[in-house]
């Protein structure tokens, strides 16, 4: 009788004891087939949660769209004066503020103004498919760092000094087609005069900020980043480079005689991109020491003409530059 | 799962340490042991003469003008054992395969290699050990080589190319799988309760690295089986239960790979006599256990020091419970389960299969004006070689839902859940003998839906033995089968999933005089509905789902022909099949193939 009782009870232990069975049964494997396979709807339009905007008061938008079934979708905002685009993507059934809010920010250079916006909502997959709307923007979004200059006012002779050495070359503030505001600084010219690929400089003081010394917001070398928007037409022969000059002697002055340059080890190559391009980099690509960021007194443009690859005559190289800012852990987000 | 492990170490530590008495197994039926110290050597092995010629037809070739309509082909095999038994404790063995294609002269296609090579003996009259090929199986969720789909009952007519197949791939009736290694048995005897133990384990590597970013893969496993006394000698009850392991594992060490997989199930399966009693018996068996997933990365800390560190594991289990009774004097066996396999369990040594869908066929791979790729059949799975496999995949494989859906890699396929049911009925000696299996089946968690899919499967084949009706000298058979199988899913009209499908099998055997048969046979085999067949990424998860599937399909396998049998295990024969294949109709992709082939086996 013991024995039959150890069976029984090795029997309840088996089949009790080993019988419990939990499975991850909260969602589903794989893509969701009506996803993937099932016809698309709208089942509410395109809308804005407000028809202005206010950034610079710190005021967001988004916008609001729903579908029967999730799907990839590209909001595209267009500045109708500006020309600036914004895009937000995403996959999902329905767009709200947790996923379609737009916070002045852009996408394609340059940045937006105060202006009307279009607003495309589109589906890749279902090319028949466009939501629109419109939103007005009162003020633009104001981006993080020290802004070092915008080229909005003219700029004092004394801050800044052109080096059109061999009278070839044009620089300035010009008004209109700007990455943000209204005007930007251009350097254009030939190296046909004196053909030795140098066309001329600028040299940005940093008296331009009312101080002798720039003054940045934090002085480590990896976390300080400088950041401007260049504007090119993808001309082939030009080439842009940008210098951090450092004052050695102390006097509180730029002098390149005993002050020392830093510069990003690749010149930026004109040819290989169109319109405006946001230029970012740490400042210890330039090889800057943290003592060095507290006594940079200049910045300078150049602007160098590629002979060996320029026809007879030598055609002309120009950029644009705007926005020059510097910020602090990241490079500038638009 | 690393506790589960631990903590079956430490049992079967334990129980090695109070067994009570040591009794060395001798091998069973594993190990042939000499009579008497005289070395002795033996030669035998197969030898195998098979020519074919295969045309095709069919819509598929029109318009076609490269595809040449007909093959012919053929091999000239010898597979020499060389067994060797130098004391009466060691025995050796050596295969060695001589080849040549049907055409080749001089060298050209001729081949010649070493198919199998093994050691194996006794140590101190204690321990069994085995080193070289084995073929091994432990339990259906652990070690096991689960049945191909496509066959019910074979008509005796497909049955020698099937044969051919399973000899070529090493599948064997216990389901065992091919591998090379090293293994160790031994066992125990006791005096109360427990009346004898089992030990085997065994390490083999299953994956060579290619010294750069494919490192070794081994598996190693074990299996601890105790059977009690008899409890209570009225009922004639006892209890048989098994511990089992297996542990597959990427050696990271090998080659400069630095990410592997690590794959372990533990089990514990059992088989309880309830009662044994006259002509009747009714057991309680089932198995339960867990199976684990991980990715691991060989990584160095600052020291130099190297360690593998998991990236993500994934955990599930299974349970399979049932009773069996059975009618000794009838010769009737009723069983009925319910088994409950996890979503993510995931055993490679389980639930690896035979077909590999998606290899080259031999017969015809690409056919039409494009090139397409021709589905595959019943005529392919009947006889090409080149589709199956013993390999073990990390990663379940590719199946085709016509053929099975319910249980495509076998007991162990993940995401089900319900009711198995099983009728046996005589013996192959008998005037009839019968089987009838089912599986009443449900998705435990939903692919690409919340809505889950329901499974039907019914089996059933009878033989019968017609001359022993009549008391006929000459053997007459007829061999029936059918399988009925079905998938649905509700759900909105995306979801829907309706596939049914049906595979009948025919054969007569009829012996014309002593050892000569005529064969006559037939597979039919129609599909229909839809279904969706996900593509799977690491660690089984979905990846995606193709197009829709959608099956319309009616295929046909026809057969006729002798056979002559020399003696037992030699004989010749001698067979034309014709096939049809209709892929809906007007189907550009309709296809049929005639084979005509002349097969000679020996075995000596």
């Amino acid at each position: 009788m013991k024995r039959i009782n150890i069976f029984y009870l090795t029997m309840i232990f088996l089949v009790l004891g080993l019988a419990g069975c939990k499975h991850e049964k909260e969602t589903f494997d794989g893509p969701s087939l009506v996803d993937r396979f099932g016809p698309f709807r709208v089942v509410t339009d395109l809308e804005v949660s407000q028809p202005t905007v206010d950034f610079e008061g710190g005021e967001t938008v988004f916008f609001t769209a729903q579908f029967n079934k999730n799907v990839e979708w590209v909001l595209e905002i267009t500045g109708s004066v500006s020309g600036s685009v914004k895009i937000i993507e995403g996959f999902s059934n329905v767009l709200d503020a947790s996923n379609a809010t737009w916070d002045g920010g852009t996408t394609e250079l340059p940045l937006f103004r105060n202006e009307v916006c279009n607003v495309t909502l589109m589906i890749p997959e279902e090319a028949e498919f466009m939501g629109t709307t419109t939103v007005e923007t009162l003020s633009g979004k104001q981006y993080p760092g020290s802004i070092f200059t915008a080229f909005e006012e003219e700029l004092s002779g004394v801050d800044v000094f052109v080096g059109n050495f061999e009278f070839e070359l044009v620089a300035g503030i010009r008004t209109g087609n700007a990455a943000e505001g209204e005007s930007y600084y251009i350097m254009e010219g030939t190296d046909n005069v004196v053909p030795n690929f140098f066309v001329g400089l600028v040299d940005f003081k940093a008296t331009l900020t009312g101080n002798n010394y720039f003054q940045f917001p934090t002085t480590v070398p990896e976390d300080l980043f400088f950041n401007c928007f260049m504007l090119s037409d993808a001309g082939p022969h030009g080439l842009g480079i940008i210098d951090f000059w450092v004052d050695r002697n102390d006097n509180g002055t730029f002098e390149e005689g005993p002050d020392q340059n830093f510069r990003v080890p690749a010149d930026y190559n004109l040819a290989t991109w169109e319109g405006w391009r946001q230029i970012s980099h740490p400042m210890s690509e330039t090889g800057i020491t943290q003592e060095d960021l507290e006594k940079v007194v200049a910045i300078r443009l150049l602007l160098i003409s590629d002979m060996n690859a320029q026809p007879n005559p030598p055609l002309q190289v120009d950029f644009g530059i705007d926005y020059m800012t510097f910020t602090a852990g990241g490079p500038l987000e638009l | 799962m690393k506790n589960i492990v631990t903590k079956i170490l430490l049992v079967l530590s334990v129980l090695l340490w109070t067994s009570a008495g040591l009794w060395a197994q001798d091998g069973g039926s594993e190990a042939t042991v000499a009579d008497d110290d005289k070395s002795k050597i033996r030669f035998n092995g197969l030898g195998r003469t098979l020519m074919s010629q295969t045309s095709i037809g069919g819509d598929v070739l029109k318009a076609d003008t490269n595809t040449i309509g007909r093959l012919t082909d053929g091999e000239f095999l010898l597979d020499l054992a060389i067994n060797a038994t130098p004391n009466k404790t060691s025995e050796v063995q050596a295969i060695v395969r001589l080849r040549n294609e049907f055409g080749g002269f001089f060298g050209a296609g001729m081949s010649v290699e070493v198919r199998e090579l093994w050691a194996r003996g006794i140590i101190a009259d204690f321990i069994k050990y085995r080193v070289g090929d084995m073929d091994l199986a432990m339990s259906p969720y652990t070690l096991f080589s689960p049945d191909e789909e496509g066959f019910v009952n074979e008509p005796a007519i497909f049955q020698p190319l099937k044969e051919v197949i399973d000899y070529e791939q090493f599948y064997t009736k216990d389901n065992t799988r091919r591998l090379q290694g090293g293994k160790l048995d031994f066992g125990f005897n006791f005096g109360t309760i427990l009346e004898d133990l089992e030990v085997s384990s065994f390490i083999a590597r299953i994956r060579g690295t290619d010294f750069f970013t494919v490192p070794n893969r081994l598996i190693a496993g074990g299996e601890l089986n105790l059977s009690t006394v008899t409890f209570s000698d009225s009922l004639g009850t006892k209890a048989d239960i098994g511990i089992n392991l297996i542990h597959t594992f990427d050696d990271l060490q090998s080659g400069n790979a630095v990410t592997g997989i690590r794959n372990t199930v533990a089990t514990v399966d059992y088989d309880l006599t309830i009662m044994d009693k006259g002509n009747m018996a009714l057991n309680l068996s089932g198995e339960s256990g867990r199976s684990n997933i991980a990715r691991a990365e060989r990584v160095t800390d600052a020291d130099g020091k190297e360690e593998n560190v998991m990236l993500s594991e994934e955990d599930d289990t299974f349970m399979d419970v049932g009773l069996t009774f059975k009618l000794k004097k009838q010769k009737l066996t009723v069983s009925a389960s319910f088994v409950d396999v996890g979503p993510d369990f995931f055993s490679t040594g389980a639930q690896s299969k035979r077909v590999e869908f998606g290899a080259n066929k031999t017969y015809y791979n690409r056919v039409g004006v494009d090139r397409n790729l021709r589905q595959m059949s019943t005529f392919d799975l009947s006889r090409d070689r080149s589709l199956y496999t013993f390999r073990t995949a990390d990663r379940l494989m590719a199946y085709d839902p016509r053929y099975s859906n319910t249980l495509p890699y076998g007991d162990a396929t993940p995401n089900r859940q319900g009711l198995k049911f099983g009728v046996n009925y005589g013996s192959d000696n008998d005037k009839v003998a019968a089987r009838v299996n089912g599986a009443f089946l449900s998705e435990i968690r939903g692919q690409g839906t919340f809505e889950l899919k329901d499974f039907t499967l019914i089996k059933a084949a009878t033989d019968i033995n017609i001359h022993k009706f009549a008391n006929w000298k000459n053997e007459l058979r007829l061999t029936l089968g059918v399988q009925l199988e079905t998938t649905k899913r509700g759900g909105v009209e995306i979801e829907e999933v309706d596939l049914s499908s049906t595979l009948l099998d025919v054969g007569l055997e009829f012996e014309l005089f002593s050892k000569f048969d005529i064969l006559l046979g037939a597979k039919l085999f129609s599909s229909e509905g839809r279904d969706y067949i996900p593509i799977r990424e690491n660690f089984n998860d979905i990846q995606d789902f193709p197009a829709p599937y959608i099956a319309d399909d009616q295929e046909t396998l026809l057969g006729v022909g002798i056979k002559y049998e020399f003696k037992k295990d030699i004989y010749m024969t001698l067979q034309y099949n014709s096939f049809n294949s209709e892929l809906g109709s007007d189907n550009p992709n309709n296809y049929d193939f005639q084979q005509l082939f002349v097969l000679y086996n020996m075995k000596f």
